[in-house]
């Protein structure tokens, strides 16, 4: 047996190679210690980095050493944020909070008994254990009305006071609840604008001027919420843009929340679906890879896509929702919304073009429009030849509805990128926003543009997008249906029903798009949930509505087809209407 | 082949080990523990229901076994070292084969009047074997790779258990503490960095394994503004409630973040946050003050041991605590991703306070029998 002394030092070089690593053990020992010295320190420099660097501590303490009167004074109100129009989106009002000092009161049962009467929701009891504690402070309630303070004020009663405490108020409750946000009970904002401008706002100057129309705004929810109920969906997204100068005009996130509340709401309904959500849009994306055709290769109207099989490409196979069975000419491709035809397309146009076109588009990189909940696209990597194929007709490509109406915008447009815009900043540093969609950075041609916008037209008045057509407005635009993806692969009965519709097409002034998370078929629809059938209907309710108000002048239409897509209809073979859509 | 376990410290008695027990290390498991039920009694917003009081009859149920488990004599805890590694394979195989045929992902065993989660007793039984198997291990033995293969084993089994769970932060902190076993162990420094460079080079690879929910975690942690709402929201909140704090906080039961609920998990894994936004820098520093003298505590009793199990087994244990409370407070305040790591002792929990407990025990049992004399390997 191989005995050591833990003490002789010398057992080491006594016996040699054959001694205990535990003496080597004791010479690591410090080593590990300290190890563990620097990762404390580590973590203890950074609490002092929270609490006080970052906590502001020292730089409200700064302040008020240097103008202590002034903090004495009144707070600072935070600022609002206003709609377009300077209508109320977030306001704040000075309210009474509640407080009771139980040393002070003279009388808790009679007390807690009062002030249950005042405030039905407290429980009595609660209040007799509250009044009777050790402590010289106790929140009773927050934020009073004023009835119900003049009520405590009644009660006589000298252990409670009342604390002046600002209360931020949404006057439009759940409409602007996501791209508004909310703050904590100290003001503080945590979402939306109220977190990505809370400097600005806590600072309570100018209010903060977005580029929503609270009126369409409303529009907008009345029809998505009315397609979710009917369609039976789990929620959807919304968006209403100029297209002349990107900006936002209505951004609607359903389910939404209460922000007067947001604790209690759920996750589901807190999430931003508008520009946190990435989400497969489908055939949507053929407005951009028919873009990319018309723009790379010049291709004529008259050019024919073999859509009679489906397109077996490295082991994937390619197929329609409704399948042809023949072959389509390029307007057919685009009304019929065939994903055979749209993958040669891309096939035609080329890997290297396409992908770079996408990126030139904006489909790459979430868009900075000023708020903070900005979901990064997913975008295949490596970018191989198959995923050309599928990105043609929306699939293996996930972006948020944002930078699909975005670059939809610059499509049917003047042809030069539209970059979205949703604050208002009249100050001179914020006027690269106005500055970055004036410098006409060319994405496609003129004539492609005006192409893209015969094809959107075709699409509502030969094509799938029927459902979406108004009468005056010249609707055009492009449905989109995109299997989810479950957990074994897409899911055929979880889908997400889009559609994109811009007017009046012949010179487009505004884009819509809603997108509808998972519908089901109903009895209307003959049992589809497609977006010809859920969406495109929404948007031309939407459309309707917006072009009515903001005084879109009507084009009269007289007998025959439109004039946009004469053209066009000499390369589409007419046969029965088209009771599916997709 | 085992030689017999000499057993020479018979002449301990019991009155003796009572006084060699450390009461010092005793005090500062009593003051955490404190912080614990003051933290606890503030989050239920002044209240010991429901969490402080269970937390205390928890704590003393746990002192108990504390006590127990250092009065045993450390020669049963060398005999039982491989039978606890063995036994705490079995239930983790175990939950693994339930969790499959249809209980869901199910990390605990229902015992009836305690769930027991595999997963953490393992700390402490990878700790018990590596002790053990490097007891004997002299300078030459941990310079062959083939000695190593054995221990090596003893980590990556359970690790790999644990991660089908998916359990990712259980699997890293016992590869952790093994890691600081090898080193003690005298595993020559180029071993390490080859190591370390294969886990580097792997990093890619595990990266395509890893659950989605993983990947979201290391990414919100990249970025916490990318999410600011989802799983970014844990971490948002828990920094503007810690800086609102300030140097000495907002006083006992005025945290207004955690009371309004905007904080998750304030009474489990966000329990430093809201200790430290109601007694500020101070408070907080004093809590890592606290963990500090503890770990300084395990490791003098892991240099005082006469034996090398028991100073193996002391650090392993005191490193295991160490990363702990490394883990939890380094997550709240969005240092490392989040990990569901409680603060033991602090945290709501009876398993996480009960293997802490056991561990102290053992640490405690290693200085009582520092002197005693166990048999090694021929």
């Amino acid at each position: 047996m191989n005995r050591f002394s833990p003490l002789s030092r010398n057992t080491m070089s006594l016996s040699g190679e054959k001694s205990s690593a535990l003496e080597l053990a004791r010479g690591r020992l410090p080593f590990v210690a300290a190890f563990f010295a620097l990762a404390w320190l580590l973590v203890a420099m950074r609490v002092f980095d929270l609490t006080i660097i970052q906590g502001g501590f020292l730089r409200t303490d700064e302040r008020s050493a240097l103008a202590t009167a002034e903090s004495e004074q009144e707070p600072v109100l935070r600022a609002h944020i206003v709609d377009r129009n300077g209508v109320l989106i977030a306001t704040t009002l000075k309210t009474a909070s509640l407080y009771a000092d139980p040393k002070l009161v003279l009388d808790p049962d009679s007390v807690a008994g009062g002030l249950a009467r005042i405030f039905p929701d407290l429980d009595e009891r609660d209040l007799r254990e509250k009044l009777k504690s050790n402590r010289r402070f106790v929140w009773i309630s927050r934020n009073l009305t004023p009835e119900e303070q003049a009520r405590v004020l009644e009660l006589g009663e000298p252990g409670l006071n009342f604390r002046s405490e600002p209360r931020r108020i949404y006057p439009q409750g759940n409409l602007a609840a996501h791209i508004g946000g909310y703050t904590d009970i100290d003001g503080r904002g945590l979402a939306g604008i109220e977190r990505s401008f809370d400097e600005v706002l806590s600072a309570g100057a100018e209010p903060v001027r977005l580029t929503l129309d609270v009126r369409l705004q409303y529009f907008l929810r009345r029809e998505m919420a009315k397609a979710v109920h009917d369609f039976n969906a789990v929620g959807g997204a919304g968006l209403v843009m100029d297209v002349r100068n990107g900006e936002i005009l209505a951004a609607v996130s359903l389910p939404d929340f209460d922000p007067h509340d947001p604790g209690t709401a759920d996750d589901s309904a807190r999430f931003n679906r508008i520009t946190l959500g990435v989400y497969e849009a489908g055939s949507i994306f053929k407005i951009f890879s028919t873009a990319a055709l018309l723009e790379f290769r010049s291709a004529s109207m008259a050019q024919r896509f073999d859509a009679r099989e489906p397109l077996k490409r490295g082991g994937h196979t390619i197929s329609d929702y409704h399948a042809e069975k023949r072959i389509l000419t390029l307007p057919e491709v685009f009304m019929y919304s065939s994903n055979i035809g749209s993958a040669l397309m891309g096939e035609e146009v080329g890997t290297e073009n396409l992908r770079d076109f996408y990126r030139d588009l904006g489909l790459f990189a979430a868009p900075d429009i000023g708020i903070r909940e900005s979901g990064e696209p997913l975008v295949p990597y490596p970018w191989r030849d198959i995923n050309t194929l599928t990105a043609s007709y929306g699939h293996g490509i996930a972006v948020t509805p944002l930078q699909i109406i975005a670059a939809a915008a610059t499509i049917v447009g003047s042809g030069t990128l539209v970059h979205p815009v949703l604050v208002f900043d009249e100050t001179a540093a914020g006027s690269h926003n106005i500055a970055r969609n004036a410098a006409d950075l060319r994405i496609v041609k003129p004539q492609t543009a005006h192409r893209m916008r015969q094809l959107l037209r075709l699409v509502v008045t030969d094509g799938t997008g029927s459902n979406a057509d108004v009468p005056g407005y010249q609707v055009g635009g492009k449905t989109g249906t995109a299997d989810k993806i479950g957990p074994h692969g897409y899911d055929r009965n979880r889908r997400i029903s889009s559609f994109l519709g811009v007017f009046p097409m012949s010179s487009p002034r505004y884009a819509v798009l809603i997108m509808i998370d998972e519908p089901k078929g109903n009895k209307t629809s003959f049992g589809y949930a497609t977006g010809g059938w859920v969406a495109a209907p929404a948007v031309g309710n939407v459309i309707a509505a917006m072009g009515q108000l903001l005084g879109v002048p009507v084009v009269e239409q007289g007998e025959g087809p439109d004039e946009l897509v004469a053209s066009l209809l000499k390369h589409v073979h007419k046969e029965e209407k088209h009771l599916v859509s997709y | 082949m085992l030689g017999p376990i000499t057993i020479q410290d018979d002449r301990v008695t019991f009155w003796k080990k009572i006084q060699q027990m450390n009461y010092g290390l005793i005090l500062l498991i009593c003051l955490i523990a404190g912080v614990g039920f003051t933290a606890l009694y503030s989050a239920a917003g002044g209240d010991v229901d429901p969490w402080a009081s269970r937390q205390f009859m928890r704590f003393v149920f746990c002192l108990g076994v504390m006590f127990v488990v250092a009065m045993i004599g450390i020669h049963w805890w060398f005999r039982l070292s491989y039978l606890t590694y063995f036994g705490g394979l079995v239930l983790l195989v175990y939950v693994e084969i339930m969790g499959h045929i249809g209980m869901g992902a199910q990390r605990w065993i229902n015992l009836g009047f305690m769930n027991v989660q595999p997963s953490e007793l393992m700390k402490i039984a990878v700790v018990m074997a590596l002790a053990r198997y490097f007891h004997t291990a002299t300078l030459d033995d941990v310079r062959r790779i083939r000695f190593l293969l054995v221990p090596a084993a003893i980590i990556v089994t359970p690790v790999a258990l644990v991660l089908l769970q998916p359990d990712l932060g259980t699997s890293l902190m016992i590869v952790m503490a093994g890691g600081a076993m090898f080193f003690m162990a005298g595993v020559p420094l180029w071993m390490f960095g080859v190591l370390g460079g294969v886990a580097l080079a792997s990093l890619p690879v595990a990266w395509q394994f890893m659950h989605e929910y993983q990947k979201k975690r290391v990414m919100t942690f990249l970025d916490p503004e990318s999410d600011p709402l989802g799983s970014g929201y844990h971490i948002t909140q828990s920094k503007i409630a810690l800086g609102s704090g300030g140097i000495d906080g907002k006083g006992f039961l005025q945290g207004t973040q955690s009371h309004l609920n905007f904080l998750p998990e304030k009474q489990t894994d966000f329990i430093f946050t809201l200790w430290a936004e109601e007694w500020g820098l101070l408070g907080g520093l004093a809590l890592l003050a606290l963990f500090g003298l503890v770990f300084l505590y395990g490791i003098w009793i892991s240099f005082r041991c006469r034996h090398g199990y028991g100073r193996m087994l002391a650090l392993g244990l005191t490193v295991n605590l160490s990363l702990y409370v490394f883990i939890n407070i380094g997550m709240v305040m969005g240092l490392i991703p989040v990990v569901g790591a409680p603060l033991p002792l602090v945290s709501y929990g009876g398993t996480a306070m009960l293997s802490a407990m056991i561990g102290f025990g053992l640490i405690m049992s290693c200085n009582i029998h520092r002197d005693a004399k166990l048999a090694r390997m021929q």
